[in-house]
Parts: structure tokens; C-alpha cells; sequence
């Protein structure tokens, strides 16, 4: 199965927040499902970002390094599942703005991550207004593997 | 083990820097990989704040790490990312990078033992000359005794 949506993921089903709607402190962004992160995404990025690290296709070296059996998602497409989930919620990819976060574990193949937010401050910006939230990325359940803070730009 | 002032002089290093073409079929594969919905328009997923910094850095990333002492079979791992897009990215521009190591610092790490914090800022210039993005990224490099 891939990470996304489709068949193999699915983001709770919410509408961004009209203009004018209320977006209070405090709020819960949408979250983002990834059922089942796929192995052979990972080779796809692997070869676009022309990451020489094995642990991202390569299982004999993932068990070498004691790391499991399964490769290693790059941290990267964990940030992107992050940054999808505040895009899908602020109407779209050219209203995200910024996003700041650790990389705390390893995501690896066929593992169930969770992208979530909560909105920690509201203020005016150019067309619309500035929203900053803490994000995160939980992996099968309850295990943090990426925190954070975004902003968001809700237009007019 | 690596002596600390080996890396803690890089501080101030220029990357060499150049040029990253945001291809239609990199966006378009990028955003399979996510799971991101495929647009019609030429929007970039803001991720290639990110990929064109690094693409067009001047280093691959075998490089970066070897430029810190290190290789990618020392197990280095991605720390931190504060990315910021001030203009969305577009598929079919080509942008310039440029940057520098900002920052390097040593610490204690339970599971890895001694490691180095190496950080470098990218800035992705559009065409016109006005910074469309920035990433400060971390990387976190093991080092065995």
C-alpha cells in the first residue's frame, strides 16, 4: 500500500475554514491518515533526492545498523505528510508558509502514522490571517517520530 | 574520534551553492510519494522549499555528510528543519541556492553517544532575485570512539 490518500490513507474529511470562520487557540487541525507507509515510495525519493542512505531500500543493511527489518521512510516524507495535512486544512498548498520541527524516531515501511495540529495562535497577515499551530506526526498509535510548530495563512 | 574544532571550524563555510530546475515530473512524483493530490496548475508541493535548497546546494548529500567527517554508513540522521516559504514554488523555474554552515555543536546523546549537531541555512532565490524560501536544517552525526 502507498502513504497518501486514496484507497491507502485518508485524511478526516473537513472543509478549511471559510473566510470569516472562526479559528480559535486551542482548535484541532484535521488529522492526516497514512494507513500504511509503502517501502517502494521510499526508493522513488530515494532516487529523486539522491540519498545514498541504505536504510531507505536496502533491509539487509536496516538489520545491519539493528534498526528492524523494515527500511527506513526518509525524514523528509514525514514532513511532507505533516505540511499536506496543514495545506489540506488551509486551502491549499500556496497557503502554508513555515513549519519548524524535530525529528524524534524512524518511521518505517507498513507503519500507521497520524499528521495532527492544534492551533496555538491567530494574527493578522497579509490577505488573511496568520495561524500558528503545533504539529505532529504519531506513529502507530501513540509514538511521536516528528513535533513541531507551523504557520498557515487562512486568506480572506 | 573526529577532534571537535575539525567540525567546529566549519562555521561560516559557504556551500558552493547553484542552480535547482523544479521539473513538472519531480513535483509530480513527489507528491505520489506523498500521497499529495496531483494539480492541474504548476504549484509545487512547498516541500521543494526543502528539495530545491538541497538539490541546489552544491553538494550531494554524500558530500554534506563528508564534508562534516562523516558517510552515510555512520548512520547521520536528520535533526531539525525550520523551512520557510515566503513565495510558493513553481514547476517549470529554475531557482539558485545558496548558503552556509550556521552553526556545529557536540553533545551527549543517550543511544548514539557522542554526536555533532551541524547546521546550515539554505536560501532558494526565484528568478527575479527575491528569496522564495528558506530551510535551516540540522543534521545529526554519531560519533564512535
Amino acid at each position: 500500500m502507498s502513504a497518501g490518500r486514496g484507497t491507502d490513507a485518508a485524511a478526516t474529511p473537513s472543509p478549511p475554514p471559510a473566510a470569516g470562520h472562526a479559528v480559535q487557540v486551542g482548535d484541532d487541525l484535521p488529522q492526516r491518515i497514512i494507513e500504511s507507509v509503502d517501502a517502494e515510495k521510499m526508493k522513488t525519493m530515494a532516487a529523486l533526492l539522491g540519498d545514498p542512505n541504505t536504510i531507505h531500500w536496502d533491509v539487509d543493511d536496516v538489520r545491519r545498523l539493528g534498526l528492524g527489518d523494515r527500511p527506513v521512510n526518509q525524514g523528509p516524507n514525514n514532513m511532507g505528510y505533516v505540511i499536506d495535512m496543514l495545506a489540506d486544512w488551509a486551502g491549499g498548498p500556496a497557503n502554508f508558509r513555515r513549519v519548524k520541527v524535530r525529528f524524534l524516531g524512524n518511521v518505517f515501511a507498513e507503519d500507521r502514522l497520524v499528521a495532527g495540529g492544534k492551533v496555538t495562535g491567530v494574527r493578522p497577515g497579509s490577505g488573511g490571517r496568520l495561524v500558528d499551530c503545533d504539529v505532529w506526526l504519531a506513529r502507530n498509535g501513540t509514538e511521536a517520530v516528528l513535533a513541531g510548530t507551523a504557520t498557515v495563512l487562512l486568506p480572506d | 574520534m573526529i577532534p571537535f574544532e575539525a567540525v567546529s571550524g566549519l562555521v561560516g563555510r559557504k556551500l558552493p551553492g547553484g542552480t535547482f530546475d523544479l521539473e513538472h515530473y519531480r513535483n509530480w512524483l513527489t507528491n505520489d510519494v506523498l500521497g499529495s493530490p496531483q494539480r492541474g496548475d504548476d504549484l509545487a508541493h512547498p516541500m521543494f522549499c526543502y528539495y530545491a535548497a538541497m538539490g541546489g546546494m552544491g553538494l550531494s548529500i554524500a558530500e554534506l555528510f563528508e564534508l562534516a567527517h562523516s558517510s552515510a554508513d555512520q548512520g547521520p540522521m536528520f535533526g531539525e528543519c525550520d523551512m520557510e516559504v515566503l513565495t510558493p514554488l513553481r514547476t517549470g523555474v529554475s531557482y539558485d541556492v545558496r548558503g552556509e554552515i550556521t552553526d556545529v555543536k557536540r553533545k551527549q546523546g543517550g543511544a548514539i553517544g557522542t554526536f555533532d549537531l551541524v547546521t546550515f541555512r539554505l536560501e532558494v532565490v526565484a528568478p527575479d532575485g527575491e528569496v522564495a524560501g528558506a530551510c535551516t536544517n540540522s543534521f545529526i552525526y554519531p560519533r564512535k570512539l
